[in-house]
């Protein structure tokens, strides 16, 4: 399959060495600009595709910036706005003028428009609050527990902590594993059926930013214990309070963090 | 505000301030005969936009001007004290010039306050009541200090030229002035201290220690970050002043003074915007210490996103000023000879604001979710603070040395030792950041207490040490230096001074967006866990929603501001530089 991003990559890269050589700073601007955005997509060659909201913030970011680099020295600035007035205000410009006014103008708005009414299948793009604010206190099977600074009672008893950590593991593999995955990286037999996918374990970016108490009430209540804000549809997570003990619950958790070497935030 | 003796001055301002505080209780207690008694629960209705909307326009108008007014007297009197110790007139102009600008600004403040005044009684008396009968002795010494505040003001701007000869004790009052103003943010900061992380009463409201109530887990930690702030915003709208004189200059000498006026209050807003991150980051910790659930839903729930708006704004803050100082070589004789290092500081800079700005969790369609997960592989690791952090003071470093570059652009050093210096200059810079990059890459490796409380504040660290040890490198090995030419103040580009009032409108937005934040983090409660909001708007409005009011009650700011500036010339032009007499 041709692979059509490194290719525009490429092209942006070629106009903008052609852009240098012919002191022109803006085709040069325009060059760079095709050249980034082909570098950002042929991205989905090597790793997956970089999401459409990062392509478009760093776009953004990119024309600005580099908009004000080209107007830092007087003569770059005037030269880099040449093509703009010539296009306005040359006498032998006048056809490009009406081809861009009446052909290339209306085509872009033809375009925008066909984008914006264009019937789509796809659910809508969603913001997802990857960690939602626990509440004071929770319920556990009718005993009430203030989830701000739970502490897992089982760490007090250093002497049993193997024991735990592998009785964790059982329950882990038990009720966890076909979701998250049996490296623990979210990646289990069922986590495509999920939108969201499941939370992977690893990395520095989900349990290892997040005390154990946090953990406990995300393990044990799952999507019915989520925010008004998050909405209970931003999880398919069971409420395990159904299913395990508290003690499991704090063993498995424990499990989690050991298997993955990550430590439960303390502050 | 023409040329007034002292007296009449402060008679001017006194009158100005019962005026509109009599007026303020005047109309409370009409309206509270006049309108429709509360609703059971306490609530009066604004019309058309409610009362939530509305508190907020005003509310953050005041809060802008008020920044303003406290903000620009601490470097007006830094100026004034160094034009006196230096005899440099020019910095005695600007100073006064400032000190015009915040008493101006005064009435305006003074009036949006007293329309606050007036609604929140009235809209919200259940609140108010509970609000007085937690912290109402601090509403009185509030009013008290006000009154001693404006005193102190006027006697400072009309006392200008009379007490040209005395400038040390005209300095001091100055300086009381400002201490004032700080004690008047510390009473404004336990209220809204108060109502975010309350302290010193029972479960049910009930007052238990006056002084717990003021002295709250974020009153300290958020009075440092407004009186920083306020200082930063103070002199970013002195340069937006500079900035829209510039433009409107008919002189040449006009636009050398306000292009240099422009120049110093900028370079003033971005040295002090420097401690930002670190008092920023001291109320973090104490929210979180209050209440790791609200740290947790400023910082990783709800509020996330603001996060990255608030990256993409000071990135383009940042990119702003250098901008602004990359233009500003122009004018530099020998400037263009520092041109070169201008692309490596741009790549620098957009390296850096592109992690800045990485969101940690992205906005993705079912597919993307589908062949990424939740975190992509990648930009999942630049959205999280090791990255973030490391990116912060990286660029910051960069832009420090844009203004370095400016600074020595029309010298050339004459000390025996300037290989061994330039090789110093470069040994700190690339060494320290290193450092930092090291210390980035580590902070993914330890737990999240460490890089927090230990590996952030090294990191920031090291960067302040470096920008020190430059700082002293430069003064060193420019000391005597050959001048090549002065600078061509006045020499810039209008569209550098756009650069200025971009950096101003950008931080004003951002101090809407971020309050908008931090009063956000008590859901729908008036008094965190204490008191309930039970209102119609007992909800978080989105932040679409959100960013609408900031930028609405961005573009009022704005207007008033031009009215004042306005006001001002006008002032000027009809006898000659006006305010006090001599």
């Amino acid at each position: 399959m041709l692979k059509i991003y490194p290719i525009i990559a490429v092209i942006g890269l070629f106009l903008s060495i052609v852009a240098v050589l012919r002191k022109s700073p803006f085709f040069n601007f325009a060059g760079l600009l095709i050249f980034i955005y082909g570098l950002l997509k042929s991205a989905e060659y090597i790793m997956p595709a970089l999401p459409a909201q990062v392509i478009l913030m760093y776009m953004a970011m990119c024309v600005f910036s580099l908009f004000i680099y080209f107007s830092i020295q007087e003569e770059t600035f005037k030269a880099f706005l040449e093509p703009m007035r010539a296009v306005l205000a040359d006498d032998n410009k006048k056809f490009l003028r009406l081809i861009i006014v009446f052909a290339a103008l209306p085509l872009f708005a033809g375009y925008l428009t066909y984008v914006k009414v264009k019937p789509t299948y796809n659910p809508p793009v969603s913001a997802r609050i990857v960690h939602p604010e626990p509440p004071s206190q929770m319920d556990f099977k009718g005993k009430t527990m203030n989830v701000l600074g739970l502490e897992n009672p089982l760490r007090k008893d250093t002497a049993n902590f193997a024991k735990y950590v592998e009785e964790g593991k059982k329950i882990y593999y038990q009720n966890c594993f076909f979701c998250h995955g049996d490296d623990l990286d979210g990646k289990g037999h069922m986590a495509d059926a999920f939108n969201p996918v499941p939370l992977p374990f690893r990395g520095t970016d989900t349990i290892a930013q997040l005390p154990e108490s946090f953990v406990f009430w995300r393990v044990s209540k799952g999507w019915r214990g989520l925010p008004a804000g998050s909405g209970p549809w931003n999880s398919a997570m069971p409420s395990f309070e159904d299913f395990l003990t508290e003690e499991e619950v704090w063993k498995v958790i424990m499990f989690i963090y050991e298997s993955t070497g990550n430590k439960p935030r303390s502050w | 505000m023409s040329d007034v003796s002292v007296k009449k001055g402060l008679a001017k301002g006194l009158i100005k301030l019962t005026v509109l505080l009599g007026i303020g209780f005047i109309f409370l207690l009409l309206l509270g005969k006049i309108l429709p008694a509360p609703t059971e629960d306490g609530y009066r209705l604004f019309p058309v936009i409610g009362s939530r909307v509305w508190v907020w326009i005003i509310a953050q108008l005041h809060l802008n001007f008020a920044a303003f007014v406290l903000g620009v007297p601490i470097f007006a009197v830094s100026m004034e004290y160094l034009s006196w110790r230096r005899k440099d007139d020019r910095l005695d102009r600007i100073a006064y010039d400032f000190t015009k600008l915040f008493t101006l600004a005064y009435t305006i403040t003074a009036s949006i306050g007293t329309v606050l005044l007036i609604s929140l009684p009235l809209l919200y008396p259940k609140f108010i009541d509970h609000m007085m009968r937690i912290l109402g002795p601090t509403w009185w010494l509030y009013i008290a200090f006000m009154y001693v505040e404006v005193i102190v003001c006027y006697y400072y701007y009309y006392s200008w030229h009379k007490m040209k000869d005395k400038k040390g004790a005209h300095v001091a009052i100055g300086g009381l002035l400002n201490i004032m103003g700080t004690i008047m943010l510390l009473i404004t900061s336990a209220w809204v201290g108060y109502m975010t992380t309350p302290g010193g009463v029972s479960e049910t409201g009930e007052l238990v220690n006056r002084w717990q109530a003021v002295k709250t887990f974020m009153w300290i930690p958020l009075s440092l970050h407004r009186l920083v702030a306020n200082v930063v915003f103070g002199a970013g709208i002195a340069a937006a002043y500079a900035a829209y004189r510039f433009i409107a200059s008919e002189t040449d000498e006009d636009r050398a003074y306000y292009d240099w006026m422009g120049y110093t209050s900028a370079m003033i807003s971005i040295g002090f915007s420097l401690l930002l991150p670190g008092v920023g980051y001291l109320l973090g910790v104490e929210i979180y210490s209050f209440n790791e659930q609200m740290g947790i839903q400023l910082m990783g729930g709800f509020f996330a996103w603001l996060w990255v708006m608030q990256a993409i704004l000071i990135g383009a803050i940042l990119m702003f000023v250098n901008y602004y100082l990359w233009i500003s070589l122009n004018k530099m004789p020998g400037g263009e000879r520092y041109f070169k290092y201008v692309k490596f500081l741009f790549i620098i800079m957009l390296l850096g604001y592109a992690v800045w700005l990485t969101p940690h969790s992205v906005a993705l369609s079912l597919d993307e979710a589908r062949k990424m997960g939740t975190y992509h592989p990648v930009l999942g690791n630049l959205g999280v603070m090791a990255a973030k952090n490391t990116a912060v003071v990286i660029t910051y470093l960069a832009t420090f040395l844009s203004f370095a570059i400016f600074k020595m652009s029309n010298k050339e050093s004459v000390v025996s030792w300037v290989k061994l210096g330039n090789a110093l200059r470069g040994l700190i810079v690339v060494g320290s950041s290193v450092i930092m990059l090291a210390i980035g890459v580590y902070s993914y490796m330890v737990t999240s207490s460490v890089r927090v409380k230990v590996l952030s504040p090294i990191q920031f660290g090291i960067f302040f040490l470096a920008i020190i040890a430059l700082f002293i490198l430069d003064a060193k090995m420019f000391k005597g230096a050959k001048i090549i030419g002065e600078p061509r103040w006045g020499k810039m580009p209008e569209r550098s001074q756009y650069a200025l009032i971009g950096i101003t409108v950008t931080f004003t937005w951002l101090m809407g967006m971020m309050g908008y934040m931090r009063s956000g983090g008590r859901q729908y409660w008036h008094v965190y866990g204490i008191m309930k909001d039970t209102s119609v708007d007992a909800f978080l409005p989105t932040h679409g929603y959100a960013a609408v009011i900031t930028s609405i009650v961005t573009v009022i700011f704005y207007a008033l501001m031009g009215f004042l500036f306005y006001g001002i010339m006008k002032l000027e032009k009809k006898g000659g530089q006006g305010g006090a007499k001599a």
